[in-house]
């Protein structure tokens, strides 16, 4: 897209991975180091900006659509924390409806109140619900919308195979202009074996890590207060992690097309690991039983 | 393997299915899509089908859906829409029809669909975005929703008389006689004392449809009335006869003799019931015989329409009439198996003449081979008028869409259609007769 106000940056992964709380401790870190940021859920659980904003009620860009003819930015977004705008594109009760076609609505919508032109971000972060499960979903990265794609992953297979998707996606979509992927964030890292198996998906897929985020209670302890680590314990390890994460996006612009595995590449991929695995786990309770 | 088709002429599931509930009187179809579908339904469908289409503008109910429908579901739409048309237009039946974008949001159109059940609406549904498939199979899952679902809205017996003919495959406006032939299928099995039910056209109601258990024989005119026919055995036992065309001229007598088999009616009466049209036919034959011969009516022939019109009009053509099928095309997309069939059949209408079988619907496709095929007369659907006048012969038009012909009655099946055909390839010969002869 010419004449794009600010970075566009994609943040895609499976449900329940954490990329809500990523994105958002992103848009912190940002916004803390006195960038304009806008974060935009694109989940139909809109609930990607909750930790920014204290946990009030944000009317969603579709909700609002459906009951007013004529909708304002002020309808539809909050300023939180570091000044960062919310939106969430939301979507339709669960079992009805279309969301991925919601996706590309609210975007649509967001572009003809000239949210970008009004505010003039320095970054706008979409958080994307990542399975790619249809076309709407992927709406972000087609079309130039966000320069750079990354995804958040755990060593969970099912978050892996969702990681796996998106780069089928993104390589999709790049050659006519689509976002290209920035990288891998490795995200609630605890297994001994949980970054380098991440290692190697990156490494197999032409793709990078580009930080990683162990698994912590202070962010758990943070989001039942509403808030980011970084505004919650702004001077917690784990709030440096975020703030590393967030310099190295605004640092390092390199992206690239993935290479995917196929689905006997991945299955042969996972089987292997599956097995490291297993003998990992099988030690510990081996060490156990000699207690 | 995926190809172009250029100015095909099947539209989509969505219109076979409104065609069909359009034909039955006191129904009101609903459709459930975007606006478009209805519009075009008109545009490309019934405005080009012999001039039967309604006054001013398509009364058709539509829910209109826009996106908001798409992104939260237009079940809500369709229940208010409902509700309205049950309100404006006084009907026997409300059938919902779904168009593409609604079946790929996935509405629960069936949850719609019996929420009016249980306003004692009568209420019926199909699913039919265009790519479930064309106007064919639209024709097909309108039958098995009035077949499945109208049953369960009425409970009381409805009283059938011994004798009674259901008539499947002929699907309204895609073949643009289908009133006529209707007409003529019932005048003559009315004439071995039958009772036909015709379903779709004139005077054919629900109540038609409520019959349609009792009967005693389902007589298929086209291969798209099959399933109707399958699925109406297995519920009620009904047996059937399946015709791959549409039966002209003679071939009726074989139809009328078949049907008087399996039902066990008095062959007497059904051979002179044959006697009398075959004298008729014959004398028609004998009046026309100085224009055939000063004419040079007997010539190659390309004919381009649905499987049923083609073997229908090509047999007769061919078998009863002395002209040479050059070039057959089949444009409805027939099944590969009964394709196989059709192309054997259509071989042999005249024995030892090669006949070039084409399946298509393109316009384009169509046209290079009746243009190499250079045939002496050229009968197809308006598309094909073109390529005629490049090869110097005479056209009619007998297949859709029409773009120039006024159908109100007239058909081209049975001993009246012969006639007809008899009439209008005449006719048209004759005229380039003239033309050609100043």
């Amino acid at each position: 897209m010419s004449g794009k106000i600010g970075k566009h940056i994609a943040i895609y992964g499976k449900g329940g991975i954490g990329k809500s709380t990523t994105t958002s401790n992103i848009s912190a870190a940002l916004a803390e180091s006195g960038y304009r940021v806008i974060q935009i859920g694109c989940d139909p659980k809109s609930d990607s900006t909750t930790i920014l904003r204290g946990g009030n009620d944000l009317p969603t860009v579709l909700d609002t659509l459906r009951e007013q003819s004529k909708v304002r930015i002020e309808d539809i977004s909050a300023i939180g924390f570091g000044g960062v705008l919310c939106i969430e594109a939301g979507g339709p009760v669960p079992g009805v409806g279309c969301a991925g076609r919601g996706i590309n609505a609210a975007v649509e919508q967001l572009q003809d109140l000239k949210v970008f032109e009004e505010f003039k971000p320095d970054f706008v972060l979409y958080d994307v619900l990542g399975d790619v499960v249809c076309g709407g979903f992927a709406v972000p990265i087609r079309d130039g919308l966000a320069d750079r794609a990354f995804v958040v992953t755990s060593s969970d297979f099912m978050a892996i195979f969702a990681a796996n998707n998106l780069f089928k996606a993104v390589t999709k979509y790049a050659p006519s202009g689509g976002a290209r992927l920035g990288g891998v964030i490795a995200n609630s890292l605890q297994a001994p074996y949980a970054k380098s198996l991440i290692d190697d998906f990156a490494d197999r897929t032409g793709s990078r890590v580009i930080g990683y985020v162990p698994r912590s209670l202070t962010v758990a302890q943070s989001e039942l207060y509403g808030k980011t680590v970084i505004e919650a314990v702004p001077h917690s390890d784990q709030a440096q992690v975020y703030r590393d994460l967030a310099t190295f996006i605004d640092r390092d612009e390199d992206a690239v097309i993935p290479r995917p595995l196929n689905g006997p590449e991945l299955k042969k991929w996972a089987r292997e690991w599956g097995d490291r695995i297993f003998e990992v786990e099988a030690g510990v309770v081996h060490e156990m039983g000699s207690i | 393997m995926s190809h172009h088709i250029e100015g095909s002429r099947n539209s989509c599931a969505l219109h076979g299915a409104l065609q069909v509930f359009e034909a039955i009187e006191g129904t009101v179809p609903v459709i459930h899509s975007t606006s478009g579908c209805g519009v075009q339904h008109y545009l490309g469908g019934t405005r080009l089908s012999g001039g039967n289409d309604p006054f001013g503008s398509p009364p058709v109910s539509s829910t209109n859906i826009r996106e908001k429908h798409v992104v939260f579901g237009g079940g809500s739409r369709l229940r208010e829409q409902l509700k309205n048309s049950v309100k404006v237009v006084q009907g026997d039946l409300y059938a919902i029809v779904t168009g593409c974008s609604i079946e790929m949001v996935g509405d629960d159109v069936p949850a719609m669909a019996k929420e009016g059940v249980d306003q004692d609406w009568p209420v019926i549904y199909t699913n039919t975005p265009g790519f479930r498939g064309d106007v064919h199979q639209g024709y097909q899952l309108a039958l098995r929703a009035l077949i499945e679902q109208l049953p369960g809205l009425r409970t009381e017996s409805v009283a059938v008389q011994a004798g009674q003919v259901n008539i499947l495959g002929v699907i309204p406006n895609q073949d643009p006689f289908w009133r006529g032939n209707l007409q003529e299928v019932a005048r003559l099995l009315e004439a071995i004392g039958l009772f036909p039910n015709l379903l779709l056209g004139d005077g054919q109601d629900v109540n038609s449809w409520h019959q349609v258990p009792g009967a005693a024989l389902n007589l298929v005119l086209s291969h798209w009335g099959e399933q109707s026919a399958r699925l109406l055995e297995e519920r009620y036992g009904t047996p059937s006869i399946s015709l791959d065309g549409l039966p002209v001229g003679t071939a009726f007598a074989a139809l009328l003799l078949q049907v008087t088999e399996k039902l066990g009616l008095d062959p007497e009466r059904t051979n002179g019931v044959i006697a009398r049209e075959e004298v008729r036919l014959r004398q028609q034959f004998a009046r026309l015989a100085d224009i055939y011969y000063r004419t040079g009516f007997q010539r190659e022939f390309a004919l381009v329409g649905e499987s049923a019109l083609v073997v229908g009009i090509g047999e007769f053509l061919g078998k009863n009439l002395g002209l040479l099928p050059r070039t057959l095309v089949i444009t409805d997309n027939p099944p590969e198996s009964v394709q196989k069939s059709l192309a054997a059949r259509l071989g042999s209408i005249v024995p030892g003449f090669d006949t070039k079988i084409l399946f298509s619907e393109d316009r384009s496709e169509i046209a290079d081979v009746v243009r190499t095929g250079k045939a002496g007369i050229v009968l197809g659907s308006s598309l094909e008028e073109d390529v005629a006048q490049d090869l110097g012969v005479p056209f009619l038009a007998v297949s859709f869409p029409l773009f120039n012909r006024i159908i109100l009655e007239r058909g081209y099946a049975g001993y009246g259609g012969a006639a007809a055909l008899l009439e209008d390839v005449g006719s048209v010969i004759l005229a380039d007769s003239l033309i050609h002869s100043v």
